[in-house]
């Protein structure tokens, strides 16, 4: 019982019983919260897992990844997850329990499995989207009208990077000669760093946000292809909120971060974001010319057909005119003509008639004046057509007055077998009109006699 | 300052508005000339904001960079 063990005797024991009782690998699931490489290839980890909901860790480990097999976990998970391994990540991995008498107890990672790591992603991914849905903030800035022109732009990147330059050259080399202003607002946008770089940048912008039209977030593809980083509530709660429509081209060939959802439109890498702002100058530019030539036709359509109307109506007006002139000209000289000859018969009839039959014969001069007086005035409004009916109407109204006439003709009346009786032109119609030694005239149907009163 | 800038969005309301109102049918021709004038001054302006720099915005992102 006093039989006393060095450390590294009972290290070794441990081991030895860690060995014998777990000889097996197994595949383990593990938050990564630790990763560093070694200056000699090697990986070392620290694996969590924590609790569900919350953060406290409910189990720690160490874990290293030999350079033997580094090379090949990290080129085959880089390639299948699209991913480098990092921080905050979750893996399953394939593991041998070691002992280290010095270092104790660490787990050797010998495999890993990438599609647990993207199905992981994803999950996180549709979790942030959910409660951004939830929140009804998803699309709020994909609802904001974009501009017309696109022209003064605010740039989030890193002046080194490629894609930055890339993009710069694309912009101002366009071939159409638009011109842009863009000012660059860096931001890191990889490594735990690019929430807090990008949201600041998103900051400092909003800032000067009334010499901005649009926010382009870019970033040189190639090798880097983390999309990780921006699967991240905070930038895209932030850009979601952000007043100006936000374009990102942060080079993923194969996914969609978060960010590139939230954002009003994502590119695949910053020239295409370069080419699609020049090409909206060049939409803006097209309707332009549009609208200028549908303007131009329209107006030119007005003139000419205010011309042809012109060109019409005189056409019009000058006949019509004409013809009702010459028919105005006509009624006026047959109604003069009719007027005068039967004004001078009736005239020179009156002569001839009684006293009391003058009244009824100036009263029917008289209508016959009136009628045609509104006949003329009736003329004035109906057209050259009706004037006709009009005229012959009048004609048979004429020929009405006529007929009257006829009757009241004191020739008729003689024949009748009267006399008519008068004394210095003046007709006698009762007997003591006349004295002693007036002299008289007497007609009868064949001649007058001249006599005197005795 | 900003009530003064020239703003594409607007301009091209603007003539939005007044082709619509040729195409109404309701302008006469003293109205058209009027309204072509100021139409044809607003595509002027257009254009020559696509192209050309203006010295007033690029004094401001000298400012912010």
């Amino acid at each position: 019982m006093n039989e006393m063990l060095t450390l590294s005797e009972l290290q070794l024991l441990i081991r030895d019983s860690l060995y014998l009782s777990l000889p097996d690998m197994y595949w383990v699931k593990a938050e990564i919260t630790e990763i560093r490489e070694n200056y000699n290839g090697h990986c070392y980890l620290e694996l969590v897992e924590k609790n569900s909901g919350d953060t406290n860790v409910k189990a720690r480990v160490r874990a290293v990844i030999w350079n033997n097999r580094y090379r090949f976990i990290k080129t085959y998970f880089e390639n299948s997850a699209g991913e480098s391994l990092k921080a905050g990540m979750k893996i399953l991995v394939k593991v041998r329990i070691e002992y280290h008498e010095i270092y104790g107890l660490s787990l050797a990672i010998n495999d890993i499995d990438p599609a647990f790591t993207i199905g992981e992603m994803a999950m996180k991914r549709q979790q942030i989207l959910k409660k951004l849905e939830d929140e009804g903030v998803l699309n709020m800035n994909k609802e904001i009208e974009f501009p017309f022109i696109p022209q003064r732009i605010a740039i989030i990147s890193s002046r080194s990077a490629a894609g930055y330059t890339d993009f710069m050259k694309h912009l101002s080399g366009n071939s159409n000669g638009y011109v842009f202003y863009s000012s660059l607002f860096e931001a890191p946008l990889q490594g735990s760093d690019t929430e807090r770089g990008i949201i600041s940048a998103l900051e400092r912008i909003a800032g000067h946000i009334e010499n901005f039209d649009v926010v382009v977030i870019i970033r040189g593809g190639g090798s880097q292809t983390d999309l990780s980083w921006f699967d991240n509530y905070n930038i895209a709660y932030f850009i979601t909120q952000f007043p100006v429509p936000v374009i990102t081209g942060i080079g993923h060939e194969k996914d969609l971060s978060v960010t590139d959802i939230v954002a009003h439109r994502s590119l695949k890498t910053p020239t295409a974001v370069a080419d699609f702002l020049v090409e909206c100058m060049l939409n803006a530019e097209n309707y332009i010319i549009e609208i200028s030539n549908e303007l131009t036709d329209r107006s030119l359509k007005i003139i000419e057909q205010t011309k042809e109307w012109m060109i019409s109506a005189k056409m019009k007006l000058i006949p019509l005119a004409r013809i009702m002139i010459s028919g105005f000209r006509e009624e006026l000289s047959s109604t003069l003509v009719n007027m005068i000859s039967t004004g001078k018969e009736y005239v020179h009839r009156a002569k001839l008639i009684p006293e009391s039959q003058k009244g009824r014969l100036s009263s029917g001069m008289r209508s016959i004046i009136n009628n045609s007086g509104s006949l003329i005035s009736g003329f004035s409004q109906s057209t050259v057509k009706n004037s006709k009916n009009f005229i012959l109407s009048r004609g048979k109204t004429l020929a009405g007055y006529e007929n009257s006439l006829k009757i009241l003709d004191p020739v008729n009346v003689l024949n009748r077998g009267y006399t008519i009786t008068s004394m210095k032109g003046k007709i006698i119609k009762d007997s003591v009109e006349l004295k002693e030694d007036d002299q008289i005239e007497t007609r009868f149907r064949d001649g007058t006699i001249k006599s005197r009163v005795v | 300052m900003a009530k003064k800038e020239f703003s594409f969005n607007q301009a091209v309301r603007e003539i939005e508005k007044i082709l619509r109102d040729i195409e109404s049918g309701e302008m006469d021709v003293d109205k058209l000339s009027v309204e072509v004038r100021r139409a044809s001054e607003l595509i002027r302006q257009c254009q020559k904001k696509l192209r050309s720099t203006e010295e007033e915005i690029n004094a401001i992102f000298k400012d912010l960079a």
